[in-house]
């Protein structure tokens, strides 16, 4: 995959090394900005939350005064 | 001459059978890698995003303050308080946030949508990350009986004081499971008391132990203080110098 990569970029060795930095750039963007985010919430240590399976949760009477 | 014709497919397998393994090689060495970088994005990118919005809140929270807005019912992901907790430090400052989806845990502490407002008789809950998204409750099992809890709103201090829940089986720290939803009732763990309640109680959830989501660990605490921010700081913080941003 690498090798077929490398064959594929035009530019000499100094081109061929600049579009692999950007192919580098542009997959770390799409892992970091929409992969991970997509990913991460779905990993256990993330919940933190208590809930019920469809309890609601009964409020108090106190009215909702400003503070 | 016979001889290279039957070399020939031999080395044809060769070379492919060589190809998938460098292929499935290569494969595993990237999985590697990005497993690698998923790491550092939970441990560490992710407390980057949760600072870059805390601090938009704290800017935004402070600006309705001064504009005198206050909102009884806060929309989801908006900024409601500010927490402080001596225990972890003059540095340590967290704006909560309205409700617990994943999208408002991920900006900070997030107030468990119909528990009460700060300072209200009832059960203000909070639900707040143990690691990752600069994990704000990351400590929270240091957390003793006595320690005091300050929430600043637009014009009140309110201090809460880590303790038992008196008149209940809520102690100031409990390991319970994740769908023990009774720890955020206004009276705590009684389930029918709801309009009965009298004390102020806080409490705060979060996963239990570190890495994991097999326990939830809860903190009870009693409002103990109530001062007006005109007044200046309340005895909990005494000597601090607030941290602004």
């Amino acid at each position: 995959m690498y090798t077929w990569i490398w064959r594929r970029i035009p530019g000499g060795i100094p081109g061929k090394l600049f579009g692999c930095l950007v192919l580098l750039f542009a997959v770390l963007v799409l892992l970091f900005l929409v992969v991970f985010p997509w990913a991460g919430p779905k990993l256990p240590f993330n919940h933190v939350t208590v809930d019920g399976p469809s309890t609601p949760r009964p409020t108090s009477s106190a009215p909702a005064v400003p503070n | 001459m016979a001889a290279t014709g039957e070399m020939a497919p031999a080395s044809a397998r060769g070379q492919s059978w060589r190809t998938v393994v460098r292929g499935l090689g290569q494969t595993l060495i990237t999985a590697g890698l990005v497993i690698l970088l998923f790491v550092v994005y939970e441990l560490w990118w992710t407390g980057f995003t949760t600072k870059r919005d805390q601090h938009r809140l704290l800017t935004q929270l402070r600006q309705e303050w001064a504009a005198g807005k206050f909102l009884a019912d806060p929309p989801l992901g908006s900024g409601i308080a500010l927490l402080r907790i001596p225990r972890f430090g003059t540095h340590y400052l967290f704006v909560i946030v309205q409700g617990t989806s994943t999208a408002d845990l991920i900006k900070g502490p997030g107030h468990y949508p119909g528990t009460a407002m700060p300072g209200q008789v009832g059960n203000f809950a909070v639900a707040g990350h143990r690691t990752t998204y600069l994990h704000p409750f990351y400590n929270i099992n240091q957390l003793k009986s006595g320690d005091p809890i300050v929430l600043e709103t637009a014009k009140t201090w309110f201090t809460y004081t880590v303790e038992n829940i008196p008149g209940t089986a809520a102690k100031h720290q409990e390991i319970v499971s994740p769908n023990d939803i009774a720890v955020s009732y206004p009276v705590p763990d009684q389930p029918d008391q709801a309009l009965k309640a009298t004390e102020k109680v806080l409490t705060f959830t979060s996963c239990n132990p570190r890495y994991s989501a097999a326990q939830r660990i809860v903190v009870h605490a009693l409002l103990t203080n109530v001062t007006a921010k005109s007044a200046g700081l309340p005895p909990a913080l005494a000597g601090y110098t607030l941290k602004q941003t």
